[in-house]
C-alpha cells in the first residue's frame, strides 16, 4: 500500500516537474509570440500598435513568474485557458483532437499486438527454423522504416493501386483503417521480438519439466504458465511503446491529413498559441504518467516479487 | 589470535549479529553453525571488515584484521572466477595485488598437494569441475601464506565423497602451514570432525560456544540438541557404532 | 513378476551423442524402500527422470519430487491453483478433505494456500511439493536430493514427516542422493551408480558391510564424518 501511494506522488512530483519545464521552454523560445500572435489574427502585416495590444491581451507583458501563476492556478481546476489566436477555450477542441487520436492510437496497438503475438508463437514453434529467422529478420527490417515512409507506401499500394481503402481524411470509419495499420506495424515491429525472447526465456524455466512430470498438458502449461511468464517483458515494454504510439499517431495524423492532436499541435507550434501547446505536451505528460502507473501496478499483480525488491 | 569482542551489526532495525565474542588461536578451527540467516555470513563480512560495526571490536593480534591480510573461500567458486582468466590468472590475482615475490616453488608445491596440475591451471572456469574449482579456489587464497582463512561453506557444493576429500585436503595444509581458519558451514558433521571449537548461531545471537568434543557429546543448549539430533537424523553425524 | 511390482528394462539414455545412462533394468517391488547414491554426474537423475517418464508412459502412477522446489513450482501462481492443476492432471475431483488431510499431515498451513510460493518458508515449499506428489497416491516416489536444499534441522523434519506419511502406504520410494549417510538410515535396498552405470545393487546392511566395487567403497569409507561416541 505504502508502495502503491509512493508511486502515485512520484507520478503527481513528475507531472509538475513536465508542466512547469513546458511553460518555461515555450516561454524562453525565441522569436516575438506577440508578433506571431497578431500575424495569424490580421495577415502577414502588422503595425507595432496592433502588436502591442495584443501583447497586452494575451498577458504577453507581464515577468516569467506572474505569467506561471497565471496559467497554472486555473489550471488545478482543469481550466486550460483560453486559445490566444482564436480567443476561445482550448479544451473543448483538445477533447475533439483526441476523440480522432484515440482511437487511432487504440487500434495501431491492437492492430500491432495481435500481429505480433501471432508472429511470435509462429516464430518460437520451432526456435532457429527458417520460419524463426524469416520472423525475425522481417521485424528487424520494420523496426527499421520510419512511420512517414510506411504509411505513404500502404497509400500507394491499398489506395493509389488497389483502390481498396480511402486514404485522406476522416470521414468514415474506413478510413481510420490505413493509418492503424501504418502505426500497427511499427508497433509490431518492436514488440514481436520481445515477445518471442520473452516466450522463449519462460519455456527455458526449472519448473516446466516437473509439471509435465505431475501430467499437466502440454496446452495447459502453455497457457497457464508460459504466457504469464512471457508476458512481463511484454508489459514493461508497452509503458515504453506508448512513446511511439503518441509519437507515431501525431506522424500518422499528418500524412493522411486526418484531424486530431498531431494537426492541433503543428497548427497550435506554427501560430505560436502558447496555451494550445502547452495544454498538447501537458496532456502527453499525462497520460505517460498514468499508463506507467498502471503498468508498474499490473506488474505488481503479476509477479509481487518485483514490488518487493524495488521497495 | 582473531578476536571478535562484543560486535553488534545492524541490518536496518535488526540486529544481524548481537552481541557476538570468539576467540580464534593461531593455527586452530572455528566452526560457525546455524541455519540460514542466523548471521554466518555476515560474521564473515564483519571480520573482513566489509560491513560497519555498530558496536565492538575485531581484531588479529590487536590490529586490525585487514593488517594480516585475511583470506576467503567461497561457496561456488567458480561464480566468483573470472571467465574469461585462465585459472591460473585467476590464482595469481592476489598476488599481484599484494607486490610481494612468491617463493619460486610455493605455487607448485600447492598445485601438487591440491592435486592440480599445470594443464588444468591453463583452463578456463567453465572447463573444470566444481571440486576442481574449489581446491583452486583453496590454492588461491593459500599463496600468499596467510595467517587467517575464511570458509564460508566450503563443501556445500560439493558431493559427500568430494567433501570429505577436500576437507581433509584443508586440514592437512592447515597442519602444514598454520594458519587459523574460520569455517562457517550448516553440516554440523563437518564442524565435529574438523574444528576445535564450534559456535552455535541462532538469529544473530549465540546460542552455544563449546569444546568441539565436548559439544558432539552433549550440546548444552536447547538449539544445540536440535542441531545435533538433525546431524543425526540426516546421516551426517553416525551414533550407531 | 509379484503383483504390483514396477519393471522397467532397458531404459538408456542419450543426449547430443553422449551415453548418460547405459541400458538399465530395473524391478520396484510395492512399498519397497530403495536407494540410488553415487558421485555428482554419475547419471542418478538421469535416471530418476527416465524412470519417471517411461513408468509414467506405462500408465503407472509415479510422482517425482526434485531437489529444490524452484524446479517445481510456479513462482507467479497461487499454491491453491497449482494444487487444482495437478488434481486435474491425475483426473481427480476437487476433494477439500484430502486436502486437509495431506496438508495437516505434512504441517503445510491451509490458510497461506492463496499465496504464491514466495513468501512460503523454503521447508514448507518443499513439503508442498511431496503433498502434490502424493496426491494421486503413487506406486513409485522420486525423491531426488529433497532436503539438500534445506538447512539440517528442517530436512530432518521433512525427512521424519515423509517417513510418517509413507508409513503404512503402499508408496514405493526412490531416494537418490550423493549422500550414503543419509540413504543408510532409510532404505531397505542400494543402488550404486557410475559412469552411468548401476555398478551395485544390493541391501543396505550387506552393501555398508561388504562393498564390491571402488564406487560403493568410496562411499562407504565417506559414509559419515563421525562416527560419535556413545
Amino acid at each position: 500500500m505504502m508502495a502503491i501511494l509512493s508511486l502515485m506522488l512520484r507520478a503527481v512530483v513528475v507531472l509538475c516537474g513536465a508542466a512547469i519545464a513546458t511553460f518555461s521552454l515555450l516561454w524562453h523560445a525565441p522569436g516575438d509570440p506577440a508578433l506571431a500572435i497578431a500575424m495569424a489574427r490580421h495577415g502577414t502585416i502588422v503595425s507595432e500598435t496592433v502588436v502591442s495590444v495584443v501583447r497586452e491581451q494575451a498577458g504577453l507583458n507581464v515577468g516569467f513568474w506572474s505569467a506561471l501563476q497565471d496559467w497554472a492556478g486555473p489550471l488545478l481546476v482543469g481550466d486550460f485557458g483560453h486559445s490566444s489566436v482564436t480567443g476561445r477555450p482550448v479544451l473543448p477542441d483538445l477533447l475533439n483532437a483526441m476523440g480522432h487520436t484515440i482511437p487511432l492510437a487504440l487500434l495501431g496497438l491492437a492492430i500491432g499486438l495481435a500481429i505480433a503475438i501471432s508472429l511470435a508463437m509462429l516464430a518460437t514453434r520451432r526456435p532457429g527454423g527458417g520460419v524463426d529467422r524469416c520472423a525475425v529478420a522481417v521485424a528487424s527490417l520494420g523496426a527499421a522504416i520510419p512511420v512517414y515512409w510506411l504509411g505513404l507506401l500502404l497509400i500507394l499500394v491499398f489506395a493509389v493501386q488497389l483502390s481498396w481503402l480511402p486514404a485522406m481524411g476522416a470521414r468514415t470509419p474506413l478510413h481510420l483503417l490505413l493509418p492503424a495499420l501504418t502505426l500497427g506495424l511499427g508497433v509490431a515491429a518492436a514488440l514481436m521480438r520481445i515477445i518471442r525472447s520473452g516466450i522463449l526465456e519462460a519455456r527455458a524455466q526449472a519448473f516446466l519439466p516437473a509439471l509435465a512430470r505431475r501430467g499437466v498438458t502440454a496446452r495447459a502449461i502453455a497457457s497457464d504458465h508460459i504466457a504469464l511468464h512471457a508476458a512481463i517483458p511484454v508489459v514493461t515494454v508497452l509503458g515504453l511503446e506508448l512513446a511511439f504510439l503518441l509519437e507515431g499517431a501525431v506522424m500518422v495524423e499528418v500524412i493522411f491529413a486526418r484531424p486530431g492532436l498531431g494537426s492541433f499541435l503543428v497548427d497550435a507550434i506554427a501560430a505560436r498559441d502558447f496555451p494550445k501547446v502547452q495544454a498538447v505536451v501537458l496532456l502527453a505528460a499525462l497520460l505517460f504518467v498514468t499508463i506507467n502507473l498502471l503498468i508498474d501496478l499490473i506488474y505488481r499483480l503479476i509477479d509481487p516479487r518485483i514490488g518487493a525488491r524495488s521497495a | 589470535m582473531l578476536s571478535v569482542d562484543q560486535v553488534t551489526v545492524k541490518r536496518g532495525r535488526v540486529r544481524a549479529l548481537d552481541d557476538i565474542s570468539l576467540r580464534l588461536p593461531a593455527g586452530q578451527t572455528l566452526a560457525v553453525v546455524g541455519e540460514s540467516g542466523a548471521g554466518k555470513s555476515t560474521l564473515i563480512a564483519a571480520v573482513l571488515g566489509l560491513i560497519g560495526l555498530a558496536n565492538g571490536r575485531i581484531s588479529w593480534d590487536g590490529a586490525p584484521v585487514a593488517h594480516c591480510r585475511p583470506a576467503l573461500v567461497m561457496q561456488e567458486p567458480r561464480a566468483a572466477f573470472n571467465p574469461r582468466l585462465s585459472i591460473r590468472q585467476t590464482v595469481l590475482e592476489p598476488v599481484v595485488a599484494a607486490r610481494q615475490p612468491l617463493p619460486a616453488d610455493r605455487l607448485d608445491y600447492l598445485c601438487d598437494r591440491l592435486e592440480l596440475s599445470t594443464e588444468l591451471l591453463a583452463r578456463r572456469p567453465h572447463e573444470i569441475s566444481i571440486g576442481q574449482a574449489q581446491r583452486a579456489g583453496i590454492l588461491r587464497a593459500l599463496l600468499n601464506a596467510p595467517p587467517l582463512v575464511l570458509f564460508d561453506e566450503p563443501l556445500s557444493a560439493l558431493d559427500a565423497v568430494t567433501q570429505k576429500h577436500t576437507a581433509q585436503l584443508i586440514a592437512d595444509l592447515q597442519a602444514e602451514h598454520g594458519f587459523a581458519a574460520l569455517i562457517v558451514t550448516h553440516d554440523l558433521g563437518y564442524a565435529a570432525a574438523y574444528s576445535e571449537q564450534i559456535a552455535v548461531l541462532r538469529a544473530g545471537r549465540i546460542a552455544e560456544l563449546a569444546v568441539t568434543a565436548r559439544f558432539v557429546r552433549a550440546p548444552a543448549s536447547d538449539y544445540g540438541r536440535t542441531l545435533r539430533a538433525a546431524a543425526v537424523a540426516l546421516g551426517a553425524l553416525d551414533d550407531s557404532a | 513378476m509379484s503383483r504390483g511390482s514396477l519393471l522397467v528394462t532397458d531404459l538408456s539414455v542419450q543426449r547430443s551423442g553422449r551415453v548418460l545412462l547405459h541400458p538399465t533394468s530395473l524391478q520396484i517391488s510395492r512399498g519397497e524402500r530403495l536407494g540410488l547414491v553415487g558421485a555428482s554426474g554419475s547419471g542418478k537423475s538421469t535416471l530418476g527422470h527416465a524412470l519417471v517418464d517411461t513408468l509414467r508412459a506405462q500408465g503407472r502412477r509415479v510422482a517425482h519430487v526434485p531437489q529444490s522446489p524452484d524446479e517445481a513450482l510456479d513462482p507467479l501462481r497461487s499454491m491453491a491453483f497449482q494444487w487444482r492443476e495437478a488434481e486435474r492432471a491425475l483426473g481427480l475431483a476437487p476433494d477439500y478433505a484430502r486436502q486437509q488431510q495431506l496438508c495437516t499431515a505434512l504441517r503445510i498451513a491451509v490458510d497461506q494456500l492463496g499465496q504464491r510460493p514466495w513468501g512460503w518458508s523454503r521447508g514448507m515449499q518443499q513439503r508442498f511439493v511431496i503433498a502434490l506428489a502424493l496426491l494421486g497416491t503413487p506406486e513409485l516416489l522420486v525423491l531426488d536430493e529433497p532436503t539438500s536444499a534445506l538447512d539440517p534441522v528442517i530436512a530432518a523434519r521433512t525427512m521424519k514427516l515423509l517417513d510418517s506419511v509413507l508409513a503404512h502406504g503402499q508408496t514405493a520410494i526412490l531416494l537418490i542422493t550423493h549422500d550414503l549417510g543419509l540413504a543408510a538410515r532409510r532404505v531397505d535396498r542400494l543402488l550404486v551408480m557410475h559412469d552411468g552405470h548401476i555398478v551395485e545393487d544390493a541391501a543396505t546392511a550387506a552393501l555398508l558391510a561388504h562393498p564390491r566395487t571402488p564406487a560403493a567403497s568410496a562411499l562407504t569409507r565417506h559414509r559419515s564424518w563421525l562416527t560419535l561416541p556413545c
